[in-house]
């Protein structure tokens, strides 16, 4: 039961989405001219001359108070590019922009992967644990089929991605984006989890998991960038760079936990993994705030296909390697970093017992 | 020089409640440029406290010479609320910069770029006692014990192993810590002071990477624990080497033929450098290193360029692998070139590692140019070509070429005939944008049925457009064979005709000799090699649609449909066309395709055939 107004139980602030606090900051005078007054700083300034500034240190001060200030954003939300635009339009400026791991501007996931196990058994009608001979992975795809919206916005991606084109390009991987992006944002996660997860005993199964994204248009590139590259440009864009750092928020190995996972949360790691595929720039600069404050590449820039979508590398049954498409080759005195930034992808405990879990169809008992 | 720099760009550690003032949390090191040098240790700004928030720093200072991060203030339960506020985690982090300086610390001076990240986690609970930590607890943090140094800099201190706030919480252990793998390596351990050294000047070209071994042992009375983790030294690279040819080549021959065209890539020469090239961000890599044309003459500056590419190679100067660049200059044609155009002449190119600091910053490549004019005329005398007099418009008779014209690359032919002063003339010519020949067709089939036109002979014009060079030959077409009586009831397009028979009994556009002609296919599931009726097995279906199938969608829609195909199929490229299909192919030109299996064979054997079976 949710606590008082403005706090949950445990005594947080529990934020509005920022285009709600943008209105709550407009209808108030002084939040209004100081959000504006700090817009300013902010635009073509690093953090240490804004806070120089006293006009700009006042600002930032009376903002402090607002509801701006402790903003987020919801996956999936009617107005979330404009939601993300007015969070990073305060927090560009404030979090650096050069740190390694950057803070979600999404809600936390509350939800459990039981929740979907429950959900996935009274549809499909078995127990996922139970059937250890088939093909999970063609389960999956036949559990698509038989839902109207998860066929309909499957078979929209899969005829998009696998389009070829005229010329040099095999397909329209724009578009192949932003249909594999529609897919993973307006079906529900039991449809789409069980495709991307699903656990495999053989090859064939194996690479059925892997074609599902259709790598050869969504993934797969003629060269490989350097991941520090693949990095710059994804930050350069508002909807990549939230969706890096949700996966970096929700999916960062640690210590402190069973799972390796922050909370013990497998579905926020598995949702956030999946919040990666797909599209860099929806609409870009459709929000209220002018496109400019913060360029988003054209998709036809000098760096056509540079994304952040993540896959399986290979068909392997035994081992479960992820990467984006990139490398760490040329990365000068930067290779420890780069590194690094891979490694989540490819060494990450967490990732992998999270997809693991999925595909045991168990769940850590942790209570809520 | 102000050259001082962390050996690390973030330290960790934890911070309890109540700890008292004065205790020590973590020591940073700083490593320098030149003997002189003193580092200075500050902090300068607000806490960050994680989600862009900042408060005010009440709490931690640093010592100024020995970089010692130390409580100023005990955080007591209330301040802990307030530095948690906006943080969502159960476990907080703040974060603070640590500066560095060459000299005694002014005011505002924070702006260095000479900073390193502590993060602090807050940590909701009183510091717990010694008896309960782990070894891993007690000797290491939970970051990893990994470092850089920078090649050709002065030897240092660059890390404590004992956590200074153990060592002032737990006196009643003894901790000591080993370096292991260390032998013959520069690094050295003190044992009074738990800190590493190294011990001598780097050299990233010789060696880029050490990895160690750092064992801990913890005695508590006759309790003995021990722990092990990776200690690893990165070596950074600085622009110590100046480039050179592999093989000492430094010259390679360009030659100028048949492919003239803008972006053509003539020659490679190829230059390596030990040091490394980042690749990210690429614009300032490339205009480090430079390779420039040089020349005065206007015409050779405007005709070529020099492309730079470069990638990462591995050297192994002694058994160790390290890392390098080769870097490849292209020279490339900057625009197409007349093919009347004849030189001979030396192209240099000087390259320029910009920030290396020798002597030997340069070398100079060497291009032998030799530009070839080539000739624009036809190999054969003449052309003689025989066509049925059963052919239908579109039938496409044969191609026309000039020599090597299939090797021509930025040279644009035309061909053209040129018709006789006579009535008779059935054929035209078609050419491709891209295509290199011409195809002769049939353009009027009425003239082939006439019994006056028996051999008719054109004159065939090829020219070459930017030279406006020409060249002429003879070609002659010669009608044979009897006009065949027309079948009724036949289509105008051989592709809508579904089985083998009616295929073969009627005609089509762009038939050769009035009749279709039935392709068998191998009938196992969707393939390339469909069943299908085509006017001519050698143009349709081919996977292309060529430039005289275009001209009416009736010819080949196999190639060229843009329309709806129904059943099992592949689309051809661009969407154009049936690429593979299942079972038999046919098309309603200007409507739909269909791909399906021929199954009348089945229907004949009926549940009493099977029976008698």
């Amino acid at each position: 039961p949710p606590g008082p107004v403005g706090q949950d139980p445990r005594g947080w602030r529990v934020p509005v989405d920022c285009v709600r606090a943008n209105e709550l900051c407009a209808g108030e005078p002084s939040c209004s001219s100081r959000y504006r007054t700090l817009r300013q700083c902010l635009a073509g300034r690093d953090r240490n001359t804004m806070l120089a500034n006293k006009e700009c240190q006042a600002a930032l001060e009376v903002l402090q108070e607002s509801p701006l200030y402790d903003c987020r954003c919801k996956r999936g939300m009617k107005k979330e590019l404009q939601c993300l635009q007015i969070y990073w339009s305060i927090h560009l400026g404030l979090t650096e922009g050069e740190e390694f791991y950057e803070a979600s501007p999404y809600e936390p996931v509350t939800s459990r992967l039981s929740d979907i196990f429950r959900l996935a058994s009274i549809f499909s009608g078995m127990d996922p644990a139970a059937t250890s001979k088939s093909n999970h992975c063609l389960d999956a795809a036949k559990a698509c089929n038989l839902n109207d919206n998860c066929k309909r916005l499957r078979s929209g991606y899969i005829s998009t991605c696998s389009r070829e084109l005229a010329g040099s390009e095999p397909c329209s991987r724009r578009k192949c984006h932003k249909a594999l992006r529609q897919f993973f944002d307006r079906v529900p996660s039991e449809f789409t989890f069980r495709l991307l997860f699903c656990s495999c005993k053989d090859r064939a199964c194996a690479e059925r998991r892997r074609q599902t994204i259709v790598p050869s248009c969504s993934y797969e590139d003629k060269d490989r960038p350097n991941c520090l590259d693949l990095r710059s440009t994804c930050r350069a864009d508002h909807l990549c760079r939230s969706r890096l750092a949700d996966f970096h928020t929700n999916c960062q190995a640690t210590f402190q936990s069973l799972t390796s996972c922050p909370g013990d949360n497998y579905q926020a790691c598995l949702g956030s993994y999946a919040g990666l595929i797909g599209e860099c720039c929806p609409g870009a600069g459709r929000g209220s705030l002018p496109p400019r404050l913060h360029p988003c590449p054209s998709p036809s820039s000098s760096s056509p296909g540079f994304d952040m979508t993540p896959n399986y590398i290979d068909a392997s049954t035994t081992s479960i390697t992820i990467s984006p498409w990139c490398s760490c080759k040329g990365s000068g005195n930067m290779e420890e970093e780069c590194e690094k930034f891979l490694r989540d992808f490819t060494e990450n405990p967490c990732l992998r017992n999270a997809i693991q879990a999925f595909g045991n169809g168990s769940d850590v008992n942790v209570a809520p | 020089a102000f050259g001082l720099y962390f050996p690390r760009k973030e330290y960790l550690e934890n911070v309890y409640i109540d700890e008292p003032a004065g205790m020590p949390l973590l020591r940073i090191h700083a490593l320098k440029d030149s003997y002189e040098e003193a580092a200075h240790f500050h902090l300068c700004q607000n806490l960050i406290i994680s989600r862009a928030r900042s408060h005010e720093n009440n709490w931690f200072q640093i010592r100024e010479k020995t970089g010692l991060l130390y409580l100023s203030k005990s955080l007591d339960r209330d301040d802990f609320n307030m530095l948690s506020v906006g943080n969502w985690m159960p476990l907080s982090k703040v974060m603070l910069y640590v500066f560095l300086s060459s000299h005694p610390f002014q005011e505002n001076e924070c702006d260095s770029a000479t900073r390193t990240t502590v993060f602090l986690s807050l940590i909701n609970a009183t510091a717990p006692a010694c008896s309960s930590l782990t070894a891993r607890q007690l000797c290491f943090t939970e970051m990893d014990l990994s470092f850089h140094i920078k090649e050709n800099k002065p030897p240092g201190t660059f890390h404590q192993l004992q956590l200074p706030s153990v060592h002032h919480l737990c006196q009643n252990l003894s901790i000591s810590y080993k370096l292991l793998a260390a032998e013959g390596l520069p690094f050295r351990y003190n044992e009074n002071t738990t800190s590493v050294r190294v011990t001598q000047r780097l050299d990233r070209e010789e060696r880029e990477r050490y990895e160690l071994i750092a064992k801990c042992t913890v005695r508590e009375g006759f309790r003995e624990m021990q722990v092990e983790v990776p200690f690893l030294v990165n070596v950074l690279d600085e622009d110590d080497s100046p480039p050179f040819l592999p093989n000492g080549t430094d010259t390679a021959d360009a030659v100028v033929e048949f492919n003239r065209k803008e972006g053509t890539v003539l020659a490679t020469l190829t230059v390596y450098d030990a040091d490394t090239t980042p690749i990210y961000p690429l614009e300032s890599s490339r205009k480090k290193y430079t390779g420039t044309i040089v020349t005065d003459d206007p015409w050779i500056s405007e005709t070529f360029r020099v492309e730079h590419i470069f990638d990462e190679i591995h050297f192994s100067p002694n058994g160790s692998q390290v890392r390098g660049t080769r870097h490849e200059y292209k020279l490339v044609l900057n625009k197409s070139i007349s093919v009347t155009e004849h030189r001979y002449f030396q192209l240099d190119v000087l390259v320029n590692d910009t920030e290396f600091h020798g002597s030997e910053r340069s070398v100079m490549l060497h291009f032998n140019v030799s530009i070839l004019p080539v000739s624009i005329q036809f190999s054969n005398v003449t052309y003689q070509f025989t066509v049925n007099r059963n052919a239908e418009r579109f039938a496409q008779i044969g191609k026309i070429c000039i020599e090597n014209c299939m090797k021509f690359h930025g040279v644009n032919i035309t061909y053209k005939l040129l018709s006789p002063n006579a009535s008779c003339y059935p054929v035209g010519i078609l050419q491709g944008r891209e295509d290199k020949y011409g195809s002769l067709y049939v353009n009027d089939s009425s003239v082939l049925r006439r019994p006056e036109c028996k051999e008719i002979q054109y004159t065939v014009q090829a020219t070459d457009k930017q030279s406006r060079k020409h060249t002429k030959t003879l070609l002659t077409v010669v009608l044979e064979g009897t006009l065949l009586k027309k079948e009724e009831d036949c289509p105008d397009s051989c592709a809508i005709s579904k089985h083998h028979a009616e295929c073969e009994e009627c005609g089509g556009l762009g038939v050769l000799t009035g009749r279709c002609q039935w392709r068998q296919g191998s009938g196992k599931g969707i393939t390339t090699n469909y069943s299908t009726c085509t006017p001519s097995i050698k143009t349709c279906p081919d996977g292309i649609c060529d430039v005289v199938e275009s001209r009416d969608p009736a010819v080949c829609p196999q190639d060229c449909t843009s329309g709806n195909i129904i059943g099992g199929h592949g689309k051809g490229i661009g969407n154009l066309g049936i690429k593979s299909g299942h079972g038999i192919c046919y098309c309603f030109p200007r409507q739909n395709c269909y791909c399906e299996k021929d199954d009348i064979k089945e229907q004949l054997c009926d549940e009493v055939c099977k029976t008698v079976i």
